[in-house]
């Protein structure tokens, strides 16, 4: 059990646990940009894929990383925007429209990926390079927090700062007033004016950015290739981590990060001859087990909770 | 346009006419729209368009045993299918058949492997293993939703991570086969195994089998449930307006359970058909990404168990098309995918049918 | 602010033959012609459903006329939605209010005009113009309280400080009073009198006559969609304004012969239930009697809900006994109340009382599709369903053109045929009804009433909730009245009775003695 101990109180590991977290905490914002516009985002997985393909491609072709980084956010946008006209022009279920965008976004990238390179596996035979990391000078002499900070990419900066970033944009600017009134009652939001429409479309572009965020990352970051289907259900998981985390931003902070430390863990674990298949299913049991708790809480409180609303 | 309730049964009935053929169209330009948008991105790849709609669309058919193939994934696929079309018509968002599937395939083989059993016994009771395990695969999310309110896209997600790792373990670990270098489990008994097709008709059809006719049997037995039985109008009502059926005296959180279980079930037999009819072990990575196309198999056909038949044949054959056209051209099978995906955007799309349906209303009080 | 397009002279708001017809081929409002000058109280009265609330949506941009014009501020004004209203000046309260539960009373009132610069909120700022608004238009407020843990009379006040924040010079009220405790009214009624005196333009839309005849200067009266009339409110009585609205004279008699109660049906001794959600009831002791309608009076809000949803079965009591013709039914769940028959026609129908997208013919039999003769062995029999539907499509004279059709594609009065339908043809021991006639129009109105009193003469015990005296007094053999979850009035004699003396018990200002209210019942001391 010690050595157990030794592996997760090392710098080395905490430095994995911020890597590991980056895409789980930028998508887990998308979704919750998303969902407090009131449209849930189920294609943070496309949008991901989406992203980290367009990024590893643009970025070997043109062998710019930021124009690959700049294009492969620019997809997941729109790919956002896809899923709010579905919605909102065409009527179309949000959780089955982002099925389709899913099943869209895995069959292009793998189409692209093979046409493009005649590779089945991803972008391995394309130098593509990843995102810079970023180090603050001074910091690598400070105990502990310079092994665990420096040296880490400028996207997993990014990651760490988006949870503030969304904190303030709810809760200070007059954009976040709105995207959080048309989620929670788009008729009032309306009554005074508010263009719930337009709202909603700037939400989940800003949902899709922020997935596409965490797809570059996957593959200009954390490796620096694309692999087919690479981003392996984080879309789902993030999505799980907003739902645990609440809807507010420091909630799911709190949450996508665990999820970070339990794959981490479990990737360390495996080297200590425990089955890291087994290991792995710790986040998602977590998550069932917290979900089933808030469950019972919020009955429980639920019916004090409401006593003002339905008295109506 | 008047209000329906002044109209005379005579017009009613026109009406439904009128509307049955604006979906069935609608579904027809769908299907069309995504083949166009399918063909000119492979025109723009740089791909002979033609040439690969031709092999898809003629190529399943061409060989017996192709047709074998085209069936055998249709079997799998309309059982998952089926599966979530029953808690979706209670409106029960559940994305567990990968779950209930693999859950239904442990199951299956550890039956079918490891116990010795009479002739007929052998097939029948790896399957009904494999569906009681799929049905408390269910019964997880079910009651979890049920009798605490947590939602039941998140809960059946996480059960599928859970399942998938569970079962890689499972087959890596204590049920790989010993002395074997692939990874798979031992073999199942000779007796448990489905009948191919190709026993019955004389020619080859690779590994389709049996299973084929019990998803048809399945298929109808939940078609009689949903539309003849007091627990298929429950589970309607329950989807309809759950407040109305508790209204009614009916008990909606045990509703939504049984629509859980029949669901977890069904998903179960579709884990036993892979293990008994197709592999005949336990392969890494069963279940592909058959769960989620069974879920749009049953969106497509709006969650009537006699149309996800149809669907699941149209969607397999689909499937089967893009092999072959990868095989015999340069277009990369995921295409289908892309096609695929197309029609399920397209087909979510509510508000053009009933567009057109009020225009032509319109058109027509205007005739009047 | 585009105040400034604002004529000097002229109508502050004003309709030329507006006519409003929805997709679905409804006409709500037929050539309406309404001025309504600066700084009047303008109450706008009518049935349910006689185009009221629409022709106040078209002002606040919420729909568009289909033809006609609609003016502000003396110009004719197209209003794309409420934005551009909002703009003109015209505020908005509606009915059920348009405020986001999580925000503050401040952020709520700011919300769509915020303080603060280049994009931000100022939360103090926000909070300071909330106080100062209220200050100075007498409307109590607390500007940091979260909107779903304040009073309702507090979210109103709040909605009408919203217009103000926006400048508004016509301010519309959507049945304002409904939800108000007698109190709220009044201050409500003062604040409104305020905004008058300075200048404000009020439409003030009501059913409620009494009100109508304290509140408002002048009094327009809809019906069916077109405009009636308009008369100086000095110059009309609540009667008047009754015939206008009606067209008829407003006695709603009923052909019943006396009741002839038997034995008694329902028996409730030391009825209480602790509610987490709204209203508590403490301790209630009453009988209905097989063959007699008893009625149930109280300003909405005092316990009727829950008292019929106890007695259906969809809420438990805490404490306390309820038999059905002897059945102890305290204990059962909603298919036990039915098979001790009990029916019950809720007053929310779209919300539990239908299944919207079912067709009639499902609609019809949710309480008994596990029986013969719709079920046999395990069986349902589709034709069994579609022969019970025509055969009560017949009965009960819903229009319909088929059995298959949805019940969405209902007008409110024959999906509460639907459900009248259902309920009745179950033949209970005992109907509770609840506002059964809430947006109903007159025809299916005048329906129901005699299948009620059908039922009554059929041996079934009644028990009648409704928040509309009138139907009450024209339908009840005796009358109870509820205020704050207790029991207090009883008149085992309707005859003769007025609603102004209800009207005394429902507010409270009268209350009968306990010994009254348990007069003549048995076991009493059973449970309480």
């Amino acid at each position: 059990m010690s050595s157990v101990l030794d592996v997760v109180l090392s710098s080395a590991f905490l430095a994995a646990v911020l890597r590991v977290a980056t895409p789980y905490l930028l998508a887990a914002f998308g979704g919750l940009v998303a969902e407090r516009a009131g449209i849930g985002n189920i294609a943070l997985e496309g949008q991901m894929l989406g992203a980290a393909c367009t990024g590893a491609l643009v970025a070997g072709y043109s062998h710019s990383v930021a124009l690959g980084a700049v294009c492969g956010v620019a997809v997941a946008t729109l790919l956002g925007v896809l899923l709010a006209a579905l919605r909102l022009e065409l009527g179309a279920d949000a959780i089955i429209a982002g099925i389709g965008i899913n099943l869209l976004a895995s069959g292009a990238t793998a189409y692209a990926v093979y046409t493009l390179l005649d590779d089945k596996g991803g972008t391995s035979g394309l130098k593509s390079g990843t995102v810079p990391t970023v180090t603050l000078p001074g910091i690598e002499h400070v105990p502990v927090l310079g092994d665990v900070v420096s040296g880490q990419n400028l996207v997993t900066w990014l990651a760490f700062l988006a949870a503030p970033f969304v904190a303030w944009l709810f809760f200070r600017t007059r954009f976040g007033f709105h995207l959080r009134a048309v989620g929670e009652t788009p008729d009032a939001a309306a009554s005074v004016g508010i263009p719930v429409r337009r709202v909603q479309y700037a939400g989940l572009a800003l949902s899709g950015a922020l997935a596409g965020l965490a797809g570059v990352f996957l593959s200009m970051g954390y490796v620096s290739f694309f692999v087919r289907d690479m981003t392996a259900g984080r879309g789902f998981i993030a999505l799980a981590a907003v739902f645990l985390g609440g809807l507010r931003p420091w909630g799911v902070f709190l949450a996508a990060l665990g999820f970070g430390a339990a794959e981490a863990l479990a990737v360390q674990l495996g080297t200590l001859d425990v089955p890291p298949q087994l290991v792995s299913t710790i986040p998602y049991a977590m998550t069932l087990v917290a979900l089933a708790v808030y469950a019972w809480r919020r009955k429980r409180r639920g019916a004090a909770g409401e006593v003002a609303t339905a008295s109506l | 346009m008047t209000l329906i309730e002044a109209e005379d049964r005579r017009q009613y009935r026109a009406t439904r006419r009128r509307d049955l053929a604006v979906d069935l169209g609608m579904a027809l330009a769908t299907v069309l729209a995504a083949l166009t948008i399918g063909f000119l991105v492979m025109l723009a790849t740089g791909n002979d368009p033609v040439r690969a709609y031709e092999v898809m669309l003629t190529g399943p058919l061409e060989r017996s045993f192709r047709v074998g193939r085209w069936l055998e994934d249709a079997t799998t696929l309309t059982l998952l299918g089926l599966s979530v079309a029953i808690p979706f018509r209670a409106r029960q968002l559940s994305l567990g058949a990968e779950s209930q599937l693999y859950a239904g395939a442990l199951a299956a083989a550890a039956v079918a492997v490891f116990l010795p059993l009479p002739a007929v016994a052998a097939v029948i009771v790896p399957m009904v293993a494999a569906a009681m395990a799929g049905a408390g695969m269910g019964l997880v999310p079910g009651s979890m939703k049920a009798r605490l309110g947590a939602n039941e896209i998140v809960a059946t997600l996480m059960l599928n991570a859970i399942a998938v790792r569970v079962y890689d373990y499972l087959v890596n670990g204590p049920l790989k086969e010993p002395g074997s270098s692939a990874v798979h489990s031992k073999p199942i008994q000779r007796d448990s195994a489905l009948t191919p097709l190709s026993d019955w008709f004389g020619i080859p059809m690779g590994r389709a089998n049996v299973g084929l006719g019990l998803m048809l049997l399945t298929a109808v037995a939940l078609w009689l449930l949903i539309t003849r039985t007091p627990l298929g109008y429950r589970i309607r009502m329950t989807g309809a307006n759950p407040d109305f059926a508790a209204y009614g005296g009916i008990k909606v959180p045990r509703i939504i359970e049984w629509s859980f279980v029949i669901g977890g079930a069904v998903a179960g037999l579709a884990g036993a058909h892979l293990v008994q009819g197709v592999y005949g072990r336990l392969e890494p990575g069963l279940a592909g990404s058959l769960a989620f196309e069974g879920i749009v198999v049953a969106l497509l056909a709006r969650n009537n168990p006699l149309v996800v038949v149809v669907a699941g044949l149209c969607y397999s054959y689909l499937r089967a098309g893009g092999d072959i056209m990868e095989q015999q051209t340069d277009v990369g099978t995921e295409i289908v995918v892309v096609i695929q995906a197309v029609i399920v955007l397209l087909v979510t799309a509510q508000a053009p049918p009933d567009l057109l349906k009020r225009r032509i209303a319109r058109k027509q009080v205007g005739v009047r | 602010m585009m105040n400034e397009s604002w004529r000097k002279d002229g109508p502050a708001v004003a309709a030329r033959a507006v006519t409003k017809t929805y997709a679905n081929g409804v006409r709500a409002v037929r050539g309406v012609h309404l001025e309504v000058p600066p700084g009047e109280i303008r109450a706008v009265v009518g049935e349910n459903g006689a185009g009221k609330s629409t022709l106040m949506k078209l002002f606040y941009g919420l729909e568009q006329p289909s033809s006609g014009e609609i003016l502000i501020g003396g110009q004719p004004r197209t209003l794309r939605g409420p934005a551009s209203a909002i703009a003109l000046g015209v505020g908005m309260v509606h009915q059920n209010f348009m405020l986001v539960p999580s925000f503050t009373i401040a952020q709520n009132v700011v919300l769509g005009v915020e303080p603060g610069r280049r994009g931000l909120v100022d939360p103090k700022a926000a909070v300071e113009t909330t106080a100062r608004l209220a200050a100075g238009a007498g409307l109590a407020v607390d500007p940091r309280a979260r909107v779903d843990e304040v009073s309702v009379g507090m979210r109103q006040r709040a909605e009408i400080l919203k217009a103000l924040h926006r400048r508004a010079k016509v301010l519309i009220l959507d049945e304002p009073t409904a939800v108000l405790t007698p109190q709220e009214t009044e201050d409500l009624f003062a604040a409104v009198r305020r905004l008058r005196d300075g200048g404000m333009t009020v439409l003030f839309i009501s059913h409620k006559l009494r009100e109508v005849r304290e509140i408002s200067d002048r009094v327009s009266v809809m019906r069916a969609g077109s405009l009636v009339g308009t008369v100086t409110t000095a110059d009309a009585t609540e009667r008047s304004l009754a015939s206008m609205m009606v067209g008829r004279d407003l006695s709603l008699d009923v052909d019943r012969a006396p009741a002839r109660p038997t034995g008694v049906t329902l028996r409730v001794r030391g009825l209480r239930y602790e509610a987490p959600v709204g209203r508590s009831l403490h301790g209630l002791d009453f009988d209905v009697a097989g063959g007699e309608i008893v009625g149930v009076a109280g300003i909405e809000g005092n316990g009727q809900s829950e008292l019929a949803e106890i007695l259906a079965g969809l809420r438990r009591p805490t404490a306390g006994t309820v038999h059905v013709g002897g059945i102890d039914t305290a204990g059962l769940d909603v298919a036990g109340h039915r098979r001790a028959g009990v029916g019950y026609v809720p007053e929310d129908r779209l919300r539990n009382g239908a299944a919207l997208d079912g067709s009639i013919a499902d609609n019809l039999v949710v309480d008994r599709h596990d029986r013969p003769p719709l079920a046999r062995r395990g069986t349902l029999h589709p034709g069994a369903v579609r022969a019970h539907a025509e055969r009560l499509i017949e009965e009960y004279a819903i229009r319909t053109p088929d059995p298959s059709v949805p019940v969405r594609a209902l007008s409110g009065g024959n999906v509460q045929k639907v459900i009248v339908a259902r309920e009745l043809s179950a033949g209970p021991r005992l109907l509770i009804a609840s506002q059964v006639t809430r947006g109903v129009d007159v025809g299916a109105m005048r329906f129901v009433y005699e299948q009620l009193v059908a039922a009554r003469d059929a041996g079934a015990a009644v028990l009648l909730i409704s928040a509309d005296l009138t139907e009450l007094l024209a339908l009840s053999d005796r009358l109870l009245v509820l205020k704050d979850g207790r029991p207090v009035a009883r008149f085992d004699d309707t005859t003769g009775l007025t609603e102004k003396r209800v009207g005394l018990y429902m507010l409270g200002v009268e209350q009968h003695e306990q010994d009254h209210l348990t007069a003549g019942l048995e076991d009493l001391g059973e449970a309480s």
